[in-house]
């Protein structure tokens, strides 16, 4: 075609791109085909033979429906769903941040929130590309803090006493006080804690602890149980943002072996099996809350707020 | 979790008060995840509450009480030399925590003595060292003698350490795991847990010889005596006595702990006369070795039924 159009293979095979040696093979090869020449080469200008005349538009017909094949496999490609199965409760802003991210990459990002048995099996079946995978912390590619959401005092005073861990043995009912024992707050898992991993090692640690098995019960719904949690009767396990969000006073378990730890894993099968983007795994760690390997005092901010509330208290 | 928790227990009471304080126990118990058998008479009016009484239940260390009675028996008959010496060797002796079995050097004890260490301290070694001189058919043989039809001796203390770390590979919390497993599974792979092959009893029954015990209608005199005043030099207060503490109070008692398993049985005897018998044989849902709520529990399961069934 190009050939044809420029009547020179020296300016064809520049404006294709390629070594004219090159485009004078293909010419060859197609002439062979075709059992005739394109070409007259006779001449000092070449010209089109009455064999190529009568090819040329059936041969730009069909260039045109390639063209216009690889454009429709590539729109395709750029608006099929990726989808990320995600735990209940992740930051919408990194969320945000991580689609943004997808699409500069030519990925449109799904994000689905699972509970974790089904983002498990949503990689299996294919239905997930991504997910964000349970499994041991110390394991783990990522780290979010458990601790306990309580009620906040009720005069706002909770900065008084700078955060500090929770130790599970500090759950048991005291003795050898005179009023009436309460019956002890129930600690309650949220869907995402309810992995059977977790909830062998977390029974097995409260029973060291000295905890009945009683004790720790399935959260239901998230609302239901955030709303028992800040009326002072149950105690929720969750991550800090999710009870900070909420008004909820949070602190974290001191066994960093009880906290929840995040792989991102990729569908099997897909584009090399495990093959996670390192820009997705961070986004999506940080979307989950988790926090570097070594660090995980908070930020200096949390601490100057405390110090305030603590001076309008005192007054 | 709390499927194990709709069992419903078979309550023993002589009246609506005391049926309710069983109910009560048994509801406290089940709350903490503890399951078993409770029983408290009054040994002098005969009332008495509690609640799946005949239950049998592998009894651990509450065994050494009934092999003390037969020892004591022997020795009150003149069949025993109570200052008898026994070297117990610790390469050779039974596995525990306390007493000779904790010893590191061979020590030679007198039978009388092993029969203190064997109460007091529940000395796994030298309760062994007497089962060395009486063996375990013929205590068995005695008690059915005797009558107390719902306790059964099988084999040496030392048996019980030997299933469990032939099942759990000396893994002490792999152990545990598997008592509290076989437990929801109500099967047995420890054998000692099983009540069919374990030294076993229930509460009725042991409540039955503490009662001859104290009221002198088994064994001999001075056997009975003696095996009181050992009773009641147990030093282990955690459990049925933690909330019975108190210099007008006498408690006689002798824990049991295997696994899961936490039991005792004894005898609260009051200034004011009153003398309440009593056994707390528990199994616990959870894999600790240490439970101060549930002792406590029983502690408070002892002290209800003391001043509900006092005059």
């Amino acid at each position: 075609m190009a050939t044809a159009d420029e009547a020179s293979f020296s300016r064809a095979a520049d404006r294709l791109g390629i070594a004219q040696p090159l485009l004078s093979r293909r010419i060859k090869t197609l002439e062979a085909h075709f059992g005739g020449l394109l070409f007259d080469r006779s001449r000092r200008q070449i010209t089109t033979t009455e064999l190529g005349v009568l090819l040329l538009p059936y041969a730009r017909d069909v260039l045109d429906r390639a063209q216009r094949l690889r454009q429709v496999a590539r729109s395709a490609r750029r608006s099929r769903v990726c989808a990320v199965g995600v735990p209940a409760d992740c930051a919408p802003a990194a969320l945000a941040r991580a689609i943004r991210a997808g699409t500069e990459h030519g990925i449109t990002l799904g994000m689905r929130e699972l509970p974790p048995a089904e983002r498990v099996s949503g990689l299996a079946d294919g239905s997930l590309g991504y997910a964000l995978v349970r499994t041991a912390p110390e394991q783990a590619a990522f780290r979010v803090p458990l601790g306990l959401a309580s009620a906040p005092a009720p005069d706002g005073t909770q900065g008084r006493t700078p955060r500090r861990t929770v130790h599970l043995e500090e759950l048991r009912p005291r003795r050898g006080r005179t009023a009436a024992p309460a019956a002890p707050p129930p600690l309650l898992l949220l869907t995402e804690d309810q992995v059977s991993v977790f909830e062998d090692r977390l029974l097995r640690s409260a029973a060291r602890a000295g905890l009945p098995k009683a004790r720790i019960r399935p959260a239901g719904p998230a609302a239901t149980a955030l709303a028992e949690t800040l009326a002072g009767s149950a105690l929720l396990l969750c991550a800090e943002p999710f009870a900070r969000q909420h008004g909820a006073h949070w602190a974290p378990l001191a066994d960093r072996a009880l906290h929840r730890g995040y792989d991102v894993s990729a569908a099997p099968g897909r584009a090399g099996a495990g093959d996670v983007p390192g820009w997705l795994a961070a986004l999506l760690a940080s979307a989950v809350g988790a926090v570097p390997a070594r660090l995980d005092r908070p930020g200096p901010g949390a601490g100057g707020e405390d110090a305030s509330a603590r001076l309008a208290a005192r007054g | 979790m709390s499927a194990a928790a709709a069992r419903h227990p078979v309550y023993t009471g002589d009246s609506g008060a005391l049926l309710d304080v069983a109910e009560t126990i048994a509801a406290e118990w089940a709350e903490l995840g503890v399951h078993g058998s409770f029983l408290a008479r009054n040994l002098d009016t005969g009332e008495q509450l509690g609640f799946d009484i005949d239950e049998s239940t592998p009894l651990a260390s509450v065994v050494k009480v009934p092999l003390a009675l037969v020892v004591l028996d022997l020795i009150e008959q003149g069949e025993l030399d109570p200052a008898l010496p026994v070297t117990v060797d610790p390469g050779t002796s039974s596995v525990g925590p306390t007493g000779l079995a904790a010893f590191r050097y061979p020590a030679t004890v007198a039978v009388a003595d092993l029969l203190l260490l064997t109460l007091s301290v529940s000395d796994n070694a030298a309760a062994d060292a007497l089962l060395d001189l009486v063996p375990v058919a013929d205590v068995d043989a005695r008690l059915r003698a005797w009558g107390c039809d719902g306790i059964r001796m099988r084999h040496r203390m030392n048996h019980l350490y030997e299933c469990a770390a032939g099942a759990a590979g000396n893994d002490f919390s792999l152990a545990l795991e598997l008592a509290v497993r076989d437990e929801r599974a109500g099967r047995h792979t420890i054998e000692t847990l099983d009540p069919a092959h374990a030294n076993a009893g229930s509460a009725a029954a042991l409540v039955g010889l503490l009662r001859r015990v104290w009221c002198d209608e088994i064994a001999g005199p001075r056997a009975t005596a003696e095996l009181r005043r050992l009773m009641g030099l147990q030093v282990f207060t955690q459990r049925l006595a933690s909330d019975l503490r108190a210099d007008s109070l006498r408690w006689s008692g002798k824990t049991g702990t295997f696994l899961h398993l936490r039991h005792e049985i004894g005898v609260l005897e009051a200034d004011s006369g009153d003398r309440v018998a009593m056994a707390a044989l528990t199994r616990a849902d959870r894999s600790a070795g240490l439970a101060a709520d549930i002792d406590l529990a029983i502690g408070v399961a002892g002290r209800e039924a003391f001043e509900v069934l006092r005059g």
